[in-house]
């Protein structure tokens, strides 16, 4: 082979027997191809040339093969081809009658590493048998370059060639369930040496007892061999039963949650109304309007307007400030002659003043009302078809549909979603949802006591929503650009759309709120506790003091220091304490909502902040800390400037 | 029990054993193996009084 000759960049054909392969190889080489046996085998290869965008590329049409798992001698050497011949793009051609049964190789393809574009051939046929292909819904879902085509009636071909030309790499990631994925990571973990396949496709061929794969970690892990050899026995020892069977059925299912919605099969039946309706959600069109219409009536109406509103100002407003606080307060100043006790029981920052009052009479209405709305939507089925529609807006901030989870469980509670993060797929995902969590998504508290604010002043919710879309968008967009990392897959099963049940709903709703009192409840006692010995040894007013130029050059009064500083401990308390500023008539229209904004912005509440460290360790959460915090400061600075300047909300 | 985001059938008793990552469980949670989601487990009161509830077949 000249030195030219092997500069050359290659394509190489992949892909089942009787997919088109040969018809695709000649189709892009044209007549002058080469037929030989591949060295130390008895098994033929073709070589081509062809020529896209004025480069040259050398073409290799590689013998059938059915999976990595090679069996046969023509698949071991098809392998072989992809391991030694460092290919430029690997065109694995699939008939597009029998998706299902050859996109589990093209996910192999990808899990190893190599640059992948799919080519689903025969398309005509499938045609004529009433199927239908998306294939640019099909390309977007598993983050590669996909063709469709039907070569032998020279459809397609142009499409191919171009694809061909402009091919840059993509390397999207997918995951096993967690089990599998803890297993095949012990086994990359030990894994030293370098390979030309990424080393999660080596250890699953590994596992899978492989003789020519397991040959070839030895030669490149030498003495480190026995420690993966020990960690794979006893893997293969503990799912000796099931191991193959249930990579192949992880497998299957990942492709049946791709091809949901990319193969439609026109069988003449009209679709139902819960079909027609699971179409609209996710139709970008058609689907955000309804997204709109959930979150109005379901959050702004009914969490907002009912939950902060009316059973808020009744709980509030008249049980505890009418009746409650001020029969608590007779009694302690009765029967207790501490003041110190009594200010830990009913003073400002009392036990039962601000921590039983808060977390009771402000946050339960609304944390109560969101839970409802939360499972009525989760019961209908909604959240996977949101997280289809929001995918596309997703990817361009580096994360996939499946942020969508975190990100909603964020509005629930932002402790609880940071630990989901950990469900997304690449280090930089969750690097990226972290941050934005910390940032932008309100926790339902948080989130009801805002609206429920807000919503009285004329302009400033909508105000308010801008500068959160802005900014969850502008910092996640930067903060993909700044992180390299793989690209995620998105592929989800959608289950079918229902009427919520009303037991399932009730049971949901009960059992987060059991979840609420018996993990939340505490920590509002426990800061209640801080800031009252915060207060009676004067640290509190110095650290008040210490936020007041803050606080003035925000435009808002001192006392917002206070309620900054409850934000610390949990964001709907730090929103509470802005919804007493509110109703004293401390704060004016632009003041309101600025500390909106910025409270909204700020430092992640103590428990998130917590779990932020246990989850990505001490140089990420300390760098979204001081992140979060600059920008929460720099964003209500910049808006108290806009709108004092253009007199908006004036 | 479903994961109420997917649908998946989740195992209990295998997900019940395996604690998420350095935590030491106990939060009364199921993460879904699927998708992620975290399923809040049902406590027996309330579980017993939704049997209760369901029509006899």
């Amino acid at each position: 082979m000249t030195a030219s000759a092997s500069a050359e960049k290659k394509i190489i054909l992949v892909g089942n027997p009787n997919v088109g392969k040969s018809v695709v190889f000649n189709t892009l080489t044209g007549t002058y191809t080469t037929v030989s046996n591949y060295p130390g085998t008895s098994v033929e290869v073709s070589r081509g040339h062809c020529t896209l965008g004025g480069q040259r590329y050398q073409v290799l049409d590689t013998p059938g093969m059915y999976s990595l798992l090679s069996i046969t001698e023509e698949e071991r050497v098809a392998r072989r081809i992809l391991l030694e011949e460092d290919p430029h793009i690997v065109l694995h051609v699939i008939d597009a009658r029998n998706l299902e049964r050859m996109l589990p190789m093209t996910l192999q393809l990808i899990e190893a590493g190599l640059p992948v574009v799919l080519l689903v051939n025969i398309l005509d046929e499938a045609e004529r048998l009433g199927m239908r292909v998306d294939i640019p819904l099909l390309a977007e879902k598993l983050g590669i370059p996909v063709v469709g085509a039907a070569v032998g009636r020279k459809r397609g071909i142009a499409g191919l060639r171009r694809t061909l030309r402009d091919y840059r790499p993509e390397h999207p990631s997918f995951a096993y369930a967690n089990d599998l994925e803890r297993d095949i990571k012990r086994v990359t973990g030990l894994m030293t040496g370098s390979y030309i396949l990424d080393r999660k496709a080596m250890a699953l061929l590994f596992l899978q007892r492989d003789d020519e794969i397991v040959e070839r970690v030895r030669h490149r892990e030498e003495e480190n061999f026995r420690q993966v050899e020990a960690a794979a026995n006893e893997i293969v020892f503990d799912r000796r039963v099931d191991l193959h069977l249930r990579i192949s059925l992880e497998r299957k299912r990942i492709c049946k949650a791709v091809l949901d919605g990319v193969v439609k099969t026109d069988s003449g039946r009209k679709p139902v109304f819960g079909e027609r309706l699971s179409t609209l959600m996710m139709n970008p069109l058609t689907g955000i309007p309804l997204l709109l219409l959930v979150l109005y009536f379901g959050l702004y109406k009914f969490v907002g307007g009912f939950g902060a509103g009316t059973i808020v100002d009744f709980l509030e407003g008249r049980l505890f400030e009418e009746h409650l606080n001020p029969w608590a307060i007779t009694l302690a100043e009765r029967y207790v002659p501490w003041y110190w006790l009594r200010e830990l029981v009913v003073g400002e920052y009392g036990l039962f003043t601000l921590g039983v009052r808060y977390a009771v009479a402000i946050v339960l209405p609304i944390v109560g009302t969101f839970f409802l709305a939360f499972a009525a939507i989760e019961d209908s089925g909604y959240f996977p078809r949101l997280a289809m529609l929001v995918d596309r807006i997703f990817k361009k901030i580096g994360l996939n549909g499946r942020a969508v989870i975190p990100m909603v469980l964020g509005f629930g509670c932002d402790t609880m979603a940071t630990v989901v993060t950990r469900t997304l797929e690449t280090t930089r995902e969750r690097i990226i949802a972290t941050l934005l969590l910390s940032l932008a998504i309100p926790c339902s508290a948080q989130l009801g006591v805002i609206f429920g604010l807000l919503s009285g002043v004329e302009g400033a919710l909508a105000v308010w929503i801008v500068c959160m879309v802005l900014v969850f968008l502008l910092v996640g967009m930067l903060a993909a650009k700044v992180l390299p990392g793989e690209r995620p897959m998105f592929y989800m099963e959608l289950p079918p759309m229902r009427l919520p049940q009303v037991n399932n709903v009730l049971v949901k709703t009960l059992t987060r709120m059991q979840w609420y009192f018996f993990e939340i409840f505490p920590l509002f006692m426990i800061a209640s506790v801080l800031l009252w010995a915060g207060k009676m040894t004067g640290l509190l007013q110095r650290l008040i003091d210490l936020l007041g130029p803050v606080m003035g050059s925000l435009g808002l009064p001192r006392e917002a220091s206070a309620a900054f500083i409850l934000g610390f401990f949990r964001r709907d308390f730090g929103a509470a304490g802005l919804y007493d500023l509110q109703t004293d008539g401390i704060l004016d229209p632009v003041q309101l909502t600025v500390a909106a904004v910025t409270l909204t912005l700020f430092v992640p509440c103590i428990a998130q902040f917590l779990i932020m460290q246990k989850e990505r360790g001490w140089t990420v959460s300390l760098g979204i800390f001081l992140l979060v915090t600059a920008l929460a400061f720099s964003v209500g600075w910049s808006l108290n400037r806009i709108l004092l300047a253009t007199g908006l909300l004036a | 029990m479903k994961c109420s985001f997917c649908d998946n059938e989740l195992d209990l008793d295998m997900l019940r054993e395996q604690a998420c990552g350095a935590c030491i469980g106990g939060c009364r949670k199921i993460h879904c193996p699927y998708c992620g989601q975290e399923n809040q487990l049902v406590p027996e009161y309330l579980d017993r009084l939704l049997k209760r509830k369901q029509p006899k077949e």
